[in-house]
């Protein structure tokens, strides 16, 4: 194995490391260093950028050995590099005569650091390491950046929840602190009267740890012995699986279990509404929408368990697929729930306001069209990621234990006990913090796998879902591609709306409540 | 998955192309690699054995000023072409057209050599370098010796996303010849905001004007994508240069025929092959008046 070395934060590394690692791979998993995070995967969001000989990258596409002999730094290593290149004599920070102590820190951090801060330029955080990072680079340049600067600078470095002008005032009062000493607070609004609190700004208690990269995601937590975990989707949207062949994918290197429909003691099914998920499809249960997961592979190591998903065979049966809520309610509709009274139709909701047939009698123009809404994605920047540990693993689990980045921590305890056969009581979920969730972090989404394969294993297991296949497969990712069919009259004097709207319920009904 | 297995960094062009040839086609030569390795992870592109890098190698990342020519080695960064002095008074449609590519953090890493060997007909630093009549440096390993030899640009695209390069060879380097008195060069592109890595369509102009009229006495321009390989706009051309004068008119006739050469398709993720046809009109139009703005006081 070749030997990589590099500076990292100033510190020597020589490393024994596959050569296909990427400089992410290498930073969060072999050095630990998880401030620098893996979002898109594919060098769009930024979130992984780090500096590399003074140049920026994306770390998540820039393999290890690019960066032989290399000064990298990452979030972890800003403010220590700034203090050393700083002259003792600049003046500290005025914000330091708060005297509240997790504020005082402020003032040893990079300027850029603070100013996230102080700005309120942080909200889930998952960005702030890659934002921060990348605006160094411009500052190191140009310490008076203008608007249109500071926006080309950052214009492959995502945030989606932050909010915009409190990055571009951040970035404008660091680098004022960089040519004056003296770092400017946020615009406050005027107040009528000085309240104790009102128009003063308050800084988010996590703040210090979302610029400095401390704040730990779920894939940032890192377990001793801990499996990876990897799942094998239906490439079919509509399929009975007449068979599963895992044997080759067992025999594989590093394969510690592969876990299909029949190794679910409990509940075969869950969700967040209704019970009508398969946990794997398979058995009594057909896939029912392109991604269904089949079978989840348990391996050393993440690439072992992706790679053996090639070797596991699927007999599918296709089935008519229902692509269109429309179609749905026709007689001949394939049947999606069998045991549902009200087959494909989830629910009827009736709304009426006003008397609609005497309004559209008194229009002088009826219009009739039929629209359609395209799907949404909801693009948090940080991936899906389950870890879960067996219980007794450790003094820290005496209690089978999940973190995730979860917005339903309670229903994802229910649906896991449920599915092992286990009460709610025995099942602990820790909550994460959560890269972005926008509704999109509310389902089950390898939760259960998780823990299953922990208490086959005996042995912590992550499932990190990276984000294109989380488009692809997840229902967090992918929402229920609302198809509304609007049947809007409205007449020329006082408009009248008579709307009927059809959502998809494929393939679960919890999706099509929510649209 | 596996991707590769190996990962070198030759210090030079012959220690490349040796490695190139003892892997056989089992090795692929990677540069930046922001459009090699989401291939290799995401499109499709067959895993390989050993990734052969060619930043390292002396003299390929560096611009030099060589006589009547600017040289830029293939390793030469989008972000070393958007910062240099010498490529931004001399080679401003090539610089115009590298600023754009991704993001910096993309610029940093993505070379030019790199641009131009994925063959790609809408790259955007391809049709920079197409419109300031670039030549391309293609080296080739024979028995152990090393050649190097220019040749035109065009020369060496196959096909979308296929160049003309022998297992035996990699390009060392583009020379753009520095423009003579009243002549300039201008980049413009439509592109979608985010998540598509190529342009709707990116158009350049090089214009060399008489010396004491409004006359265009010798053009350059360079569409892309409209057709299978980067594309110059010939018909276009010989309209601007055989018009007398340069006006409203003869901008008129020349994208009637550019607009009439060009290949135009519908790609499903960027722009209809009709978007497109009325895009060669905005483009051409902004880049012709530019580049002759930048001509007159040249």
């Amino acid at each position: 194995m070749p030997q990589l070395k590099l500076t990292v934060n100033g510190v020597d590394h020589t490393l024994d490391v596959p050569a296909n690692r990427y400089l992410a791979q290498v930073l969060r998993y072999d050095l630990g260093l998880t401030g620098t995070k893996i979002g898109c995967n594919e060098a769009e969001c930024g979130a992984c950028t780090v500096i590399v000989n003074g140049q920026s990258v994306d770390s998540c596409i820039y393999p290890a050995f690019k960066a032989q002999n290399a000064t990298v730094l990452t979030i972890e290593g800003l403010a220590a590099e700034w203090r050393t290149a700083q002259s003792p004599n600049l003046p500290i920070s005025q914000s330091q005569e708060n005297g509240d102590s997790e504020i005082e820190r402020l003032g040893d951090l990079h300027p850029l650091q603070e100013a996230f801060v102080t700005h309120g330029a942080t909200q889930c955080g998952f960005c702030t390491p890659g934002l921060i990072m990348q605006a160094k680079t411009l500052l190191d340049e140009n310490d008076n950046p203008s608007d249109a600067e500071i926006k080309h600078c950052l214009k492959d470095t995502f945030c989606r929840c932050t909010g915009y002008k409190s990055v571009l005032s951040a970035v404008h009062a660091a680098a004022e602190k960089m040519r004056t000493g003296t770092l400017p607070g946020p615009d406050l609004p005027a107040v009528v009267e000085p309240l104790d609190n009102v128009g003063k700004p308050l800084y988010r208690p996590d703040a210090v740890e979302k610029v400095t990269g401390r704040t730990l995601y779920t894939d940032d937590y890192l377990f001793d012995g801990m499996l990876h975990g990897a799942t094998l989707r239906s490439r079919h949207p509509h399929a009975r699986i007449a068979g599963i062949d895992t044997t080759c994918a067992l025999a594989a290197p590093g394969v510690k279990a592969v876990l299909t429909h029949a190794d679910v003691p409990g509940d075969p099914r869950h969700g967040l509404v209704e019970n009508d998920w398969p946990v794997f499809a398979g058995g009594q249960y057909p896939a029912r929408y392109f991604g269904d997961p089949l079978a989840l592979v348990v391996a050393e190591t993440e690439e072992q368990a992706r790679a053996a998903l090639a070797l596991i065979e699927v007999d599918y049966e296709e089935l008519p697929a229902v692509t269109d809520p429309v179609a749905a309610r026709r007689d001949d509709a394939p049947v999606l729930h069998p045991d549902r009274p009200t087959g494909n139709l989830l629910k009827h909701i009736k709304v009426r306001q006003g008397d609609v047939d005497q309004g559209f009698a008194a229009a002088d123009v009826i219009v009739e069209r039929t629209y359609r809404t395209p799907m949404t994605e909801h693009a948090f920047l940080e991936p899906e990621c389950s870890i879960a540990v067996p219980a007794g693993y450790d003094d820290d689990h005496a209690k089978l234990t999940i973190y995730v980045g979860s917005q339903i921590p309670y229903s994802d305890r229910r649906q896991v006990a449920k599915s092992l056969g286990l009460g709610d009581e025995d099942v602990r979920v820790k909550g994460a913090v959560m890269g972005g969730g926008f509704g999109g972090k509310e389902d089950i989404a390898g939760q259960i796998h998780a823990v299953l394969a922990a208490q086959v294993t005996g042995r912590p297991v992550k499932i990190s879902t990276r984000a294109r296949r989380a488009c692809a497969s997840t229902p967090s990712a992918t929402p229920p591609s609302s198809a509304p069919r609007p049947g809007p009259r409205a007449t020329a004097r006082s408009p009248r709306w008579r709307p009927s709207c059809t959502a998809t319920a494929a393939p679960t009904p919890a999706w099509a409540k929510r649209s | 998955m596996t991707h590769w297995t190996e990962y070198h960094a030759p210090a030079s062009v012959v220690e490349a192309l040796t490695l190139l040839e003892q892997y056989g086609n089992d090795a692929q030569l990677i540069a930046g690699g922001t459009d090699l390795l989401l291939d290799l992870q995401y499109n499709g592109h067959g895993p390989v054995h050993a990734l052969i890098d060619v930043t390292a190698i002396d003299g390929l990342n560096t611009i030099r000023d060589e006589g009547d020519f600017l040289v830029i080695g293939a390793a030469v960064t989008h972000a070393q072409i958007e910062r240099d002095a010498r490529l931004r008074a001399q080679a401003t449609a090539l610089v115009e057209s590298c600023s754009v590519v991704g993001g910096p953090q993309v610029r940093n890493v993505a070379t030019i050599g790199g641009n131009v060997a994925h063959a790609l007909p809408a790259a955007d630093g391809t049709i920079g370098l197409l419109a300031l009549n670039a030549d391309v440096q293609v080296c080739t390993l024979t028995g152990g010796t090393l050649a190097c030899a220019w040749q035109p640009l065009l020369s060496i695209f196959a096909g979308p996303g296929r160049n003309n390069l022998a297992k035996n060879q990699m390009l060392g380097a583009f020379r753009v010849p520095k423009p003579g008195a009243r002549q300039a060069s201008a980049f413009d592109r439509i592109m979608r905001p985010q998540g598509v890595a190529l342009p709707i369509l990116g158009v350049a102009a090089n214009l060399t004007l008489d010396a004491d009229t409004d006359r265009v006495a010798a053009a350059t321009i360079a569409v892309g994508p409209a057709g299978p390989i980067p594309f110059r706009a010939g018909d276009a051309e010989a309209v601007l240069i055989d018009a007398a004068t340069f006006d409203d008119g003869v901008i008129s006739a020349t994208i009637a025929a550019a607009q009439a050469q060009a290949q135009l398709r519908t790609s499903k993720h960027r722009a209809t092959k009709e978007y497109r046809h009325e895009m060669i009109g905005v483009l051409l139009d902004r880049v012709l008046r530019t580049a002759f703005a930048r001509a007159s006081s040249a």
